[in-house]
């Protein structure tokens, strides 16, 4: 079954064309990999899943309805984007975490030790300050805050970016076992190939707006260039 | 009542053109140091000074028209408080120049918090439905709810481009617009009233604040002036607040759409 269909899908920042056509579908409980040079459009597609912008032409559905038909909130606390940036907002890491079902009126029933420990945090950072906190760990926080509100899609954008070398395959594997663990569908946005390969169940490549092919990350073949 | 003031207004004239002099002075000194602010200050005496004898004719025809007793001041009166609205929003709106159809936000918001203070004025009975009052009060308020506009929308724009960020990161928790701009709107509403808070902290103190001045000068009892002043002041910060939070709850719609996506403003 698909969660997302997405067929003909154009967008337009300003005067250039990002996404000039854009069909792919993405499989319940995948983990599949955008990948592309910078500019090929991965995040521009990534933000149109939440609705965070609106496509200029062509459709996606989510679980069968017309995204325009779903409200953007109740979307976005089903499929949660992770931004590039980790931003952390004013206050502790739990008030991070909880900031998502809080906004919903659901905070109560949240499991915040589990929700750090799935995210490779220990519990003792519930009470620290968000803004102290080392860039793996902000990733790490803005992960456990994504999760927190249950979603059934997460929507990673360069999940690893700004993770200290030493610790980004470690920061992939809790992502792929909580994925796994929670039964996630995970669109993952990233520019490093290798990467892709090493955590993706499919892999879409993109080029100057369109997907040029959708390849299981078994049978991907790459040369070191897109 | 006497007036207060020792000379006629052609007295007054002479008066002025004496104490021009410094003003001359001081426009020669900043030509001949290229402070680069001489046209502006020639400018804006004579804009300033044109609009205050203008006003003052106006006023005059105005309490003629109250002495004799009938109704006829009333349409001018609306007139000029309406302008006060409209130029009031428009000058508001221009310092948001960034954001579309800003005029809708500022002018409402200045319509609704000068409107209430002016109100309660009347009900009070601070506010004698005359134009000798109604003019230089809706003056004041107008003047004060225009400030507080500019100041809270600057404030809230300026946070929202540093804060951008911080907003698609709520959006994307699935916080609602007006859920992911609380904080920064809350800043914006403090940060405009914060001046009127200071003034009013050091209200007698550093100076005496325009309707006292005004009402001392004409020979009233210090106490009754302070009274009134107080009176006065308190009903503009009320229409301040007003208007900044009218600004908050307008402007929302100006940064986000209504499938809760940030506008492009471009």
């Amino acid at each position: 079954m698909n969660v997302y269909k997405i067929r003909g899908v154009k967008k337009r920042l300003g005067k250039k064309k990002v996404l000039k056509g854009i069909d792919l579908d993405v499989k319940k409980g995948e983990i599949l990999s955008l990948v592309g040079p910078s500019g090929s459009g991965k995040s521009t597609l990534l933000r149109t899943l939440n609705r965070l912008i609106e496509v200029d032409s062509g459709s996606i559905e989510f679980k069968g309805s017309d995204i325009n038909s779903i409200d953007p909130i109740v979307l976005r606390r089903n499929a949660v984007l992770v931004p590039q940036e980790s931003v952390m907002l004013e206050g502790t890491v739990a008030e991070n975490v909880m900031y998502g079902p809080k906004m919903a009126g659901l905070s109560s029933d949240r499991n915040m030790e589990g929700l750090l420990k799935d995210a490779g945090l220990s519990p003792s950072f519930a009470r620290k300050d968000a803004s102290k906190l080392s860039g793996g760990e902000k990733k790490r926080v803005s992960l456990a805050r994504a999760l927190a509100l249950r979603p059934e899609v997460l929507l990673l954008d360069e999940p690893t970016v700004g993770v200290d070398p030493k610790r980004v395959e470690h920061v992939e594997n809790t992502i792929i076992e909580f994925a796994r663990k929670r039964k996630l569908t995970v669109v993952w946005v990233t520019h490093d190939v290798p990467q892709a390969m090493r955590v993706s169940d499919r892999i879409a490549n993109l080029k100057s707006g369109r997907v040029r092919e959708v390849k299981r990350a078994s049978e991907f073949e790459w040369e070191g260039a897109y | 009542m006497t007036s207060g003031i020792p000379y006629t207004p052609v007295e007054g004239l002479i008066v002025l053109a004496g104490v021009s002099v410094l003003l001359i002075i001081v426009i020669l000194i900043s030509i001949w140091k290229k402070m680069g602010i001489g046209k502006d200050f020639i400018q804006g005496l004579l804009m300033g000074g044109s609009q205050l004898v203008a006003i003052a004719l106006v006023l005059t025809v105005l309490f003629r028209l109250q002495e004799d007793d009938n109704f006829l001041w009333i349409p001018p009166v609306i007139i000029l408080v309406g302008s006060m609205a409209i130029i009031g929003g428009w000058r508001s709106a221009k310092r948001a120049a960034k954001m579309p159809g800003a005029f809708m936000v500022t002018t409402p918001a200045i319509i609704a918090g000068a409107s209430v203070s002016l109100m309660v004025l009347v009900i009070s009975r601070a506010m004698p439905l005359k134009p000798q009052f109604i003019v230089p009060l809706a003056g004041m308020v107008f003047g004060n709810s225009m400030a507080i506009c500019s100041l809270t929308l600057d404030r809230v724009i300026r946070e929202f481009e540093l804060n951008r960020n911080v907003i698609e990161t709520k959006l994307s928790l699935g916080a609602s617009s007006k859920q992911a701009m609380e904080e920064l709107f809350r800043m914006g509403v403090r940060a405009a009233l914060i001046p009127t808070i200071d003034r009013l902290k050091t209200l007698g103190i550093i100076f005496i604040p325009g309707a006292m001045a005004g009402l001392l000068i004409a020979g009233t009892d210090p106490l009754v002036a302070a009274e009134y002043q107080l009176i006065v002041y308190i009903m503009i910060i009320g229409g301040g607040i007003i208007t900044a939070l009218m600004v908050v709850i307008l402007s929302r719609k100006r940064f986000f759409n209504e499938n809760e996506q940030v506008r492009d403003w471009g």
